[in-house]
């Protein structure tokens, strides 16, 4: 038995000689982004590369999602390391796809960087050999929560049942007897650190459609009943409930309009929203998604429309656990030093990373490794070696830790997880959030 | 000694008012130093009175609470005439008659209507003049034409003091305007140079709803999400309201406006009443009741969204005027007779004025005719709606009201009988009566 900094360094070594391979994978992604669920050609790539180093591989999970595993082949924990697939929406990105307007604005493409990082770290046999228990890479299609109609497409073929893939993922059963996850995102914090803890908020989307009549705008508007005019009051009646969001719900409603009339010449009888309802908790989600949806039937009971609310389970809220981050944070500060190792508040916005910290032990770290704001058109990601791979010896070497003597630590922080729901509660509580009702007076 | 050619009486009359004529505009004066909001009129009530008294005529009091009626008997018997006047004042704090304690001030100009009134009486009340008429005339002092301090108001009717808002709609209930077969008065406008009077032309009809919104309080600062906002929800009802403007036909003539006239107590608690005061305003009552639905679905809408609770108090209001052609044209030729081709315009019979009066109501019962005098500045009901010519307000206003019941009476009285057969009554006073009653009507509505 070797002790654990001996393991670790020979996996940072094994990294150190592969790093330039990894990131032009990252760039090749960050060249070819595709959208949640589209993500084909970024899905290949990875098989790939999991192939070629001799991993067992399962593909077309949840569409588009791979799976690679590496067992030790001696009894232990189940530890999983995640990259998500998918890219933004986000036209006037740099790097944006021109036909589809998919960019990397989120990072995720160094994501699966850090994640093939502890791969082909773990490959060295004076590694895995140390190693009990099992290792799963988890490359996850759709975490970004977009393109709705698209993903209700998905869901009315029964391609999938939730919009995001880590929940798929839950769904499909590939976390029945997964112990610990973790991923490494990418983030616009103090540059050059690694940022530990934190929490997100937890959402549900909203799509929302007002009927109403229409009719010659000039010639006989008294006939027509206005749909957008039912939108505009449903969006002033939003805002008036937000003196009731509590500071520590953070709670989080940015509705838009996706189609808001058709002619402006007729009285729009057509108009459709989408919203996210995003709070801190469930059950302030809950509590603020019963005022939207009463705002929103305002809206109709004001003009005369009617309005169809379809609710779509959205993301849990983030809470990572304490001990794999004290953990991770000791790893990842012998890398870069205690003073590069940052506390991550509390984010509003979601990820389904949430999701799955719901069920397992997780922790999302952040490599504070670009610039421009995040989802914004200059997002770039300018520090390859943190993004990918110092973020994946971090991860790694907790790994090591992990799950080395046995997976004894792996053991203590899995047990002493107090779960907030089995996947089974998971999965009724998701169903639950879906409803659709159609409202008029 | 009798007189019974027509153009001899008119120069009595003109003769009689112009001798009378600085009494009465001091009279009007005196009443505009005494703004009374509706059916509080009583410092006005009893200066009338005392002045009719003066007369020698026998003045009911107390009928509306302020209201009074003295009858002018004519020589024989025939039609029996009402020349109205209101007593009551607005409420324009700002206006620089205004009453420092109330705020009550005649920017609407009703004390013109008062001097214009005892103009008539000194007139009608002639010997000579009394004796050429075939019929009566009923002077009637009308309290709370102005459809205002609603909540006063309501609270009058819970005590039994009144059932309707305003001052002709009790009296037609109290059977005051019984027994009278038609009625004229004359209202301020403004001096646009074209001529003294102006009649013709209609009035909106109308309905007043005391909207109460039932939240529930919090402190704002410290526990703004255990409240339930009632000013937020008045507001977004007010907002919908707005935006049902695009469905309103020009024709219908729609008015909707309203007042928050309770909204919130203190800044740091979550308001949990709030009182929005609607009120709703069309050509017709047809219209009206469209209008109506929608505004009742817009005040729903603002206690859904916030989840607070609204009840909804439909007051009912005035009836659209309807004036009468015979009367009018008696009217018109009397002011032509004595000031003159260009002293009268006639507007067209549908061209609404936007406002409402209870005149209106009367319109539906019997023949009236609510012509304007051309005497005002200002916006009328603002701050400087001012009576700039008393001389043509009060004293050709008198000259041409009582020509015009003189014409309609001497003789054998034919105009007013020929008016009268004529008329097509829209109401009785009882059917009148039962449809007012069942326009009062309270909605509640508490969201799941």
């Amino acid at each position: 038995m070797t002790d654990n900094n001996a393991i670790k360094t020979i996996f940072a070594n094994a990294i150190d000689g592969r790093s330039d391979e990894i990131k032009r994978i990252s760039l090749d992604i960050l060249n070819h982004p595709e959208s949640g669920y589209r993500e084909y050609r970024t899905s290949r790539l990875v098989a790939d590369w999991f192939r070629t180093n001799g991993f067992h591989v399962q593909t077309d999970v949840a569409k588009t999602g791979v799976i690679s595993t590496l067992e030790t082949g001696r009894p232990g924990p189940h530890v999983v390391v995640m990259g998500e697939l998918d890219a933004l929406l986000v036209p006037k990105h740099l790097y944006a796809d021109r036909e589809t307007g998919a960019a990397h604005a989120c990072g995720h493409h160094a994501q699966i960087g850090s994640m093939l990082t502890v791969a082909a770290g773990l490959l060295n046999e004076s590694v895995n050999k140390n190693l009990a228990g099992k290792i799963s890479f988890m490359a996850t299609p759709a975490e970004e929560y977009i393109e709705l109609e698209y993903r209700q497409t998905l869901v009315d073929n029964g391609e999938i049942e939730f919009f995001g893939g880590k929940q798929e993922f839950i769904k499909l059963g590939h976390f029945n007897d997964v112990d610990i996850a973790m991923l490494t995102h990418t983030g616009s914090e103090l540059r050059g650190t690694l940022g530990i803890g934190g929490s997100n908020n937890g959402m549900v989307g909203k799509t929302i459609r007002y009927t109403g009549r229409a009719a010659h705008a000039g010639g006989s508007p008294h006939l027509g009943i206005n749909s957008l005019n039912a939108a505009h009051l449903a969006l002033a009646a939003i805002h008036a409930q937000r003196e009731t969001f509590r500071d520590s719900d953070t709670v989080r409603v940015h509705p838009i309009i996706t189609k808001g009339g058709s002619a402006v010449n007729s009285v729009p009888s057509d108009v459709r929203l989408e919203t996210y309802v995003r709070a801190s908790n469930v059950p302030a989600i809950l509590r603020t998604s019963q005022k939207v949806d009463r705002a929103f039937r305002s809206g109709a009971l004001a003009t005369g429309s009617s309005v169809e609310i379809i609710t779509t389970p959205g993301y849990l809220p983030a809470k990572y656990d304490s001990s794999l981050t004290e953990l991770y944070s000791h790893n990842a500060a012998s890398l870069i030093g205690d003073d590069n190792i940052i506390r991550l508040n509390h984010g509003t916005g979601c990820t389904d990373m949430g999701d799955v910290s719901q069920i397992v032990p997780a922790i999302q770290p952040s490599a504070n490794a670009t610039t421009g704001s995040g989802h914004g058109t200059d997002y770039r990601v300018d520090n390859y070696e943190l993004a990918i791979t110092k973020a994946g010896k971090a991860m790694g070497m907790t790994l090591i830790d992990l799950l080395s003597a046995d997976g004894e630590k792996a053991r203590d922080i899995a047990g002493s997880f107090d779960a907030p729901m089995t996947i089974d509660d998971y999965l009724h509580r998701m169903r639950s959030f879906r409803s659709r009702d159609t409202y008029e007076e | 000694m009798s007189v019974s050619n027509l153009d001899d009486l008119r120069s009595i009359v003109i003769r009689s008012i112009d001798e009378s004529s600085e009494g009465l505009i001091t009279a009007a004066k005196s009443v505009y130093e005494i703004p009374e909001t509706g059916f509080n009129e009583r410092k006005t009530s009893s200066f009338v009175q005392k002045r009719l008294e003066e007369l020698n005529l026998s003045v009911e009091t107390g009928i509306a609470i302020t209201g009074l009626k003295a009858v002018i008997k004519g020589n024989n018997s025939g039609p029996t005439i009402a020349v109205i006047a209101e007593l009551d004042a607005l409420r324009v704090p700002s206006h620089p008659g205004s009453d420092s304690n109330t705020g009550a001030a005649h920017a609407c100009g009703h004390h013109i209507q008062i001097g214009a009134l005892l103009g008539v009486a000194t007139a009608l009340v002639t010997p000579a003049v009394k004796h050429a008429l075939s019929g009566n005339v009923v002077l009637i002092l009308t309290p709370a034409e102005e459809f205002i301090e609603i909540e006063d108001r309501l609270a009058r009717r819970n005590n039994d003091e009144i059932e309707f808002l305003s001052g002709k709609q009790e009296m037609i209930r109290l059977g005051a305007f019984d027994g009278i077969d038609m009625a004229m008065m004359i209202h301020t406008s403004n001096n646009d140079g074209k001529g003294y009077f102006s009649v013709g032309g209609t009035t909106n009809a109308h309905v007043t709803h005391q909207v109460r919104y039932t939240g529930k309080s919090a402190h704002a600062g410290g526990a703004p999400y255990k409240g339930i906002n009632a000013l937020q929800a008045a507001m977004l009802a007010n907002a919908a309201i707005n935006t049902q403007r695009e469905t309103f036909i020009e024709n219908d003539v729609a008015r909707v406006h309203g007042i928050i006239s309770n909204g919130g107590t203190s800044v740091n608690a979550v308001p949990d009443e709030v009182l929005y005061e609607g009120r709703v305003r069309a050509g017709s009552i047809d219209a009206l009741r469209l209008l109506e639905k929608k505004m009742i679905r817009c005040y729903k809408a603002g206690a859904l969204a916030m989840g607070a609770s609204v009840e909804i108090q439909s007051v009912a209001g005035y009836h659209p005027l309807t004036q009468n052609a015979s009367m009018e044209k008696v009217f018109v030729e009397n002011a032509k007779y004595i000031f003159g081709q260009h002293s009268v315009i006639s507007e067209p019979s549908d061209r609404n004025h936007g406002g409402s009066t209870d005149m209106g109501d009367l319109s539906k019962i019997m023949p009236v005719i609510h012509p304007y005098s051309k005497a005002a500045s200002g916006i009328g009901h603002g701050e400087d709606y001012i009576i700039q010519d008393y001389n043509r307000a009060v004293v050709a206003s008198a000259k041409v009201m009582a020509t015009t019941v003189l014409a309609l009476l001497h003789g054998d009285a034919i105009k007013a009988k020929e008016t009268i057969r004529k008329f097509q009554p829209y109401f009785t006073p009882s059917q009148y009566v039962k449809s007012q009653r069942d326009r009062f009507t309270t909605t509640t509505y508490r969201p799941g």
